[in-house]
């Protein structure tokens, strides 16, 4: 287990560090020049040149680099070039809604998912079975922001939910009324996958010895189902949606934008459209990092559920 | 020298019947596959079947829905800047095919020869693994939203994008089909007939690996032109007034309410256009690779 986790930290560092060279690309294409706009209009050459040792500027860019990880990593991030406010404070802001949101989203399409992957594998080769898996390629390959559409047009449209922002924390009732949508539409295309692979995952363990025994005790096949089936195909599922929270950013960024969600994916889009490249580095960058800890803390479980992982090797 | 290579390469199975026979008698991804070839054809000659110029705006017939006696010369309408849908959506759909292909052709072919590599070269296997892994880490759109920061939004950084996604997954199974080969005598007797490194790689290991790469390929272009059209959709991507079906897609739903065919009908055909190649490349997936369905 210790090796493995190893292992996954080892892939972790360099994409941390390549993430951290986005951020610092970003922050070098600024088309103006800090050290000028620092100095003010009535600056002399020789003023700028201060300023521009003064800021590090004149350091070859590996040092400046270096600077820039110690910089993020005390959180300083630097400040929106529209709004001027810290890039760290915007963050703050629109982390909340963005883990709200797909918590909103995993709620109802993971539990949606695994049962349908359940009763899929359970009907192996039947019409339920064939229609579940149908479902899914569908639910694959349907572009997110046709649902979120199609949901604006026909039920926000008929004024029956809001579909424009948050309306207020999860726990008032306008509130969860704003969620609704943007959940709707992002579970939408999250749960087919989650079908998809509770039924391969549900098909090996039925196949296995110990539910052959079980069968053979005499217990009844609902509880096989459940009892040693669903449980033990549990532990690969949730690995797999955790591994699938990339694929639901994706979703989010998208459903975010089209639902003016204020979470950190609308904000990164708008920060890029508008240049504000700073915004645009601290976006990508806590994006990144949230995602690859997601999967970091994945995998711990992943190797604390099931002890066979990673001692196999030995 | 070359007779014998020849036999040898006929003696590794490349046609495999049953398999076509299976695929050819399953209904829904022969549906499938002749969509996509109505699909592509219609694409290729749009410049000559398009009615109408894409780019012409006739704002006296603005948003006018599909069948209506007020445009009658707009077999599907017009959009927010009274252009013909019909044209715009066969130009759309060449714009986005377009990308697909030229992600996944330049991304999944150098993914491609990445897993070749690593598979004929055991000291290369675990530093293009790695690569790949780290690649992996990235969620796809990461990939979008950082390219479009860096280098601008527009089609080009699209399409960087797009190749960069293609590249770990199409490594890692190019790398897997590969391995087996590895082990088959052929190679073995390839090596012993003193055949050098560049032959065995692209006449034996590479003959005999692309079914299975190709098959993925396709998978991964629906994914592509998935993700394309979302990166689109959020003005990341192709820029109006191009053509193409998730920006088309965007601009329509300022006009969802009066008039929604101008965004729903890009959504569906992307739609059906991504469900035709997952269909499709399943179904090729389980009739020539029963070892890779998972």
């Amino acid at each position: 287990m210790a090796r493995h986790i190893a292992h996954r930290l080892m892939i972790s560092l360099p994409v941390l560090l390549g993430v951290l060279l986005i951020g610092f690309l970003l922050l070098q294409v600024v088309p103006t020049d800090p050290a000028t706009v620092s100095a003010g209009p009535s600056a002399t050459q020789a003023d700028v040149a201060a300023i521009r040792q003064q800021m590090g500027l004149d350091q070859p860019l590996w040092v400046q680099f270096g600077k820039y990880i110690t910089r993020v990593l005390k959180l300083d991030l630097g400040r929106s070039m529209i709004s001027n406010r810290a890039v760290s404070d915007e963050i703050a802001l629109t982390l909340g809604p963005t883990v709200e949101l797909m918590l909103a989203c995993l709620i109802w399409a993971a539990p949606l998912g695994i049962l349908l992957g359940s009763l899929a594998a359970r009907r192996h080769g039947s019409w339920i079975d064939r229609s579940i898996m149908a479902l899914s390629v569908v639910g694959v390959s349907v572009p997110v922001f046709w649902i979120g559409l199609m949901l604006i047009q026909h039920v926000g449209g008929a004024g029956l939910l809001p579909f424009q922002g948050r309306d207020g924390p999860l726990w008032t009732m306008a509130g969860l009324k704003s969620i609704l949508l943007p959940a709707i539409t992002l579970g939408s295309v999250f749960v087919g996958p989650v079908a998809r692979m509770t039924r391969t995952s549900m098909l090996e363990t039925l196949a296995t010895d110990y539910v052959r025994t079980a069968r053979a005790k005499g217990l009844a096949e609902w509880r096989v189902t459940i009892r040693h089936g669903l449980r033990n195909a549990l532990i690969p599922v949730v690995t797999l949606i955790g591994l699938q929270i990339g694929f639901l950013l994706g979703g989010s960024v998208v459903t975010e934008t089209m639902f003016a969600w204020p979470g950190v994916g609308r904000m990164a889009v708008g920060a890029i459209t508008s240049s504000d490249f700073p915004l645009a580095q601290g976006a990508i960058l806590i994006l990144a990092v949230g995602f690859l800890s997601i999967n970091l803390l994945v995998d711990v479980l992943y190797a604390w559920l099931d002890p066979r992982i990673g001692t196999a090797g030995r | 020298m070359s007779d014998v290579a020849l036999d040898l390469d006929g003696a590794a199975p490349r046609t495999n019947k049953p398999a076509w026979h299976r695929l050819v008698k399953d209904p829904i991804a022969m549906t499938a596959a002749f969509f996509l070839l109505l699909v592509v054809g219609a694409a290729l000659l749009a410049p000559w079947i398009a009615p109408g110029d894409p780019y012409a705006s006739n704002l006296r017939v603005r948003l006018c829905p599909i069948g209506s006696a007020r445009c009658p010369q707009f077999l599907l309408g017009s959009d927010q800047a009274g252009r013909d849908m019909v044209s715009r959506l066969l130009f759309g759909l060449r714009a986005t095919l377009m990308l697909g292909f030229t992600a996944v052709a330049i991304g999944g072919g150098f993914g491609a020869t990445l897993g070749l590599l690593a598979a004929f070269y055991r000291r290369l296997d675990a530093p293009i693994m790695r690569f790949a892994d780290v690649l992996l880490s990235f969620p796809p759109i990461l990939f979008g939203l950082a390219i479009a920061a860096i280098i601008g939004t527009g089609l080009n950084g699209l399409v960087v994008a797009l190749c960069i996604t293609a590249i770990p997954s199409i490594a890692r199974i190019s790398r897997g089909a590969a391995q087996q080969v590895m082990h088959q005598e052929y190679m073995e007797a390839g090596r012993s007939l003193g055949l050098g490194d560049l032959r065995l790689l692209w006449r034996y290991l590479a003959a005999n690996t692309w079914p299975v790469i190709m098959i993925y390929m396709t998978l991964q272009l629906g994914q592509a032109i998935l993700l394309g059209a979302a990166l689109s959709f959020l003005g990341l991507g192709a820029q109006p007034p191009t053509a193409e079906l998730g920006s088309m897609a965007a601009d329509g739903r300022k006009f969802l309410q009066i008039a929604p065919h101008v965004s729903s009908l890009p959504c569906a055909l992307i739609f059906l256009l991504v469900l035709a190649f997952n269909v499709l490349g399943d179904a090729l997936r389980d009739a020539f690779d029963p070892q890779l369905r998972q």
